[in-house]
């Protein structure tokens, strides 16, 4: 007889594309065949499995096509099936999965655009926090100002593409106009996304912001954030980008 | 508003003895605009484990309005492997947050070698996986410092090895670990229908005093070489068999909350509504009843 752990470790094989040959004699066929009745199994795992994918990757989804989305869906279900059972979280390999595919290798930015639907959705699904305010930061005296290091709002991610994927996601938003397309030479983007209250928010930023952006994430100080970027900013667009950045909520406190 | 005013406002944790449904995102607004006349809610735990954002966030404004009950599909009780407990301190942390007046469970396993299958399989009944459940049982009871109720499964299929009846096996789980149960009449149906078992017979094992809440959904039947098998897919009315189920097991087992779930093609607030009102008017009808008998005995 199997024990509970040999059955369970079999049995999920077959409910992640093994013949169910594997569980022959352990199953009751009672007017089926065993395998009849475990295809009700895989197919619960890999529809349900390939629909969460659907809604998180509902862009990557739109882009590909149904069927081919659904083809890709489960082959990574089987390969990388979930390790915990909220599927809100489940996707995270999904775009370097989509990366390593030939048949995606002459559309590139597919793997770029699901890695912005990622991190929208890890953004989503982040701890609430009130973001710091410009206020916050005016009681400080203007010579510590660069001392000091901000930590991110727990929602703060980033995602770059040399493709311009921001326009993608808004051509798949609701209400877009659908005559409009995307011209794939427009140029990269570096985005930061988050939700500093309840809605998720993608900020476009130049290339400085960015590094900016990304250094003081990382636990950089204010004074090392400016240091990284290159000689060619003035103070001025420095502090437009610093405002902008409080301003989108991407700090949750002075450290 | 100070802590304490704002606990005054909130609704009563406990499940009242009528007709709720199963909460889906899509009926969020809905249900805040229009209070729909249904008397509690039911989630599925873990769309709501995340750290923050918008779906906690409806959860918690439902729960100044509603009871709500957690609903698990994904503490894998029956698995031989150990209970995760990152799972098990979201789950604690969940029921902090929103009060439940019923925390359930299946009986059933979905994980194994580190996969979660995101399906409800049904056990093997031996004396091994009546140790292995009862014990994650004991543990989960433990974790929350609260009882459980188990959900009896839907089955599509029975393993040579299995020697104890479904029925008994559950309540050799309630005597052991002192959960109680989660009668849902739609799964004893399907499996009785799966396995040519006889659903009343199945009824008529469960003690009245164990079962806390009943489930009331719709399945699909899918016909392979010739010969049909219920899948208890939520995406459908509830059947006039069930319905008929239902009856018979209030007369049975007695008035308790009754959840109306509905997961795959979902349809507008007003039909799961509907259905629960149909749900209340059984439940009223045997309350009449009940009322009868005690006035006369």
């Amino acid at each position: 007889m199997l024990s509970l752990a040999e059955l369970q470790s079999k049995f999920s094989d077959v409910s992640l594309g093994a013949d169910g040959e594997v569980l022959s004699g352990v199953i009751i066929g009672d007017g089926f065949a065993p395998e009849q009745r475990l295809q009700i199994h895989r197919n619960n795992t890999t529809i349900l499995l390939t629909e969460a994918l659907g809604a998180t990757f509902h862009i990557v989804k739109e882009l590909v096509g149904e069927e081919f989305f659904t083809q890709v869906a489960r082959s990574f279900v089987r390969t990388q099936p979930p390790t915990s059972p909220c599927l809100f979280e489940y996707g995270q390999g999904f775009p370097s999965f989509l990366q390593s595919l030939p048949a995606l290798s002459a559309m590139a930015y597919i793997a770029d655009v699901a890695e912005l639907e990622w991190q929208w959705n890890s953004a989503l699904n982040a701890a609430e926090a009130q973001p710091l305010v410009a206020e916050d930061l005016a009681v400080l005296p203007a010579e510590e100002l660069a001392e000091h290091s901000l930590r991110p709002h727990p929602s703060t991610r980033f995602v770059t593409s040399t493709y311009p994927i921001q326009q993608i996601w808004d051509m798949h938003q609701d209400g877009a106009d659908p005559d409009q397309g995307v011209d794939l030479d427009d140029g990269g983007d570096a985005l930061l996304i988050v939700r500093p209250h309840a809605d998720v928010a993608i900020h476009s930023l130049p290339p400085n912001a960015f590094v900016f952006a990304s250094r003081l994430a990382d636990g950089a100080t204010i004074g090392e954030a400016f240091g990284a970027l290159d000689g060619i900013e003035t103070p001025e667009n420095l502090s437009v980008y610093f405002a902008e950045l409080i301003a989108a909520g991407m700090f949750e406190k002075i450290q | 508003m100070d802590q304490q005013a704002q606990t005054a406002q909130r609704s009563t944790s406990s499940i009242p003895a009528r007709a709720g449904i199963g909460l889906k995102a899509q009926h969020y607004k809905d249900i805040l605009e229009h209070q729909p006349d249904i008397g509690w809610l039911e989630v599925h735990s873990e769309n709501y484990m995340a750290d923050g954002g918008p779906a906690l966030r409806w959860l918690e404004a439902m729960r100044e309005r509603f009871p709500i009950s957690l609903h698990g599909v994904g503490m894998s009780l029956g698995s031989a492997g150990p209970l995760d407990p990152h799972h098990l301190n979201r789950l604690i942390d969940l029921k902090s947050r929103i009060e439940p007046g019923a925390v359930s469970e299946h009986l059933s396993w979905s994980i194994a070698n580190g996969a979660y299958l995101n399906d409800l399989i049904a056990l093997p009944y031996t004396e091994e996986s009546l140790f292995v459940f009862s014990d994650h049982v004991l543990e989960m009871q433990d974790a929350l410092k609260r009882s459980v109720l188990i959900e009896n499964p839907s089955s599509y299929l029975r393993y040579e090895h299995s020697v104890i009846p479904e029925p008994e096996f559950l309540l050799e789980v309630v005597k052991r670990t002192e959960c109680n149960v989660l009668l849902d009449v739609n799964n004893v149906y399907v499996s009785a229908q799966n396995h040519g078992f006889d659903a009343h017979d199945y009824i008529d094992q469960i003690p009245a005093d164990k079962v806390l809440e009943y489930h009331m959904a719709g399945h699909s039947e899918t016909v392979i070489g010739g010969r049909s098998i219920r899948v208890d897919d939520h995406g459908a009315p509830v059947c006039d068999a069930v319905w008929d189920l239902y009856d018979y097991t209030i007369g049975k087992l007695g008035v308790k909350p009754t959840l109306i779930e509905w997961d795959s093609n979902i349809p507008d607030l007003d039909v799961l509504v509907s259905e629960a009102h149909k749900a209340d008017a059984i439940l009223a009808r045997h309350l009449i009843k009940e009322d009868a008998h005690a006035f006369v005995g």
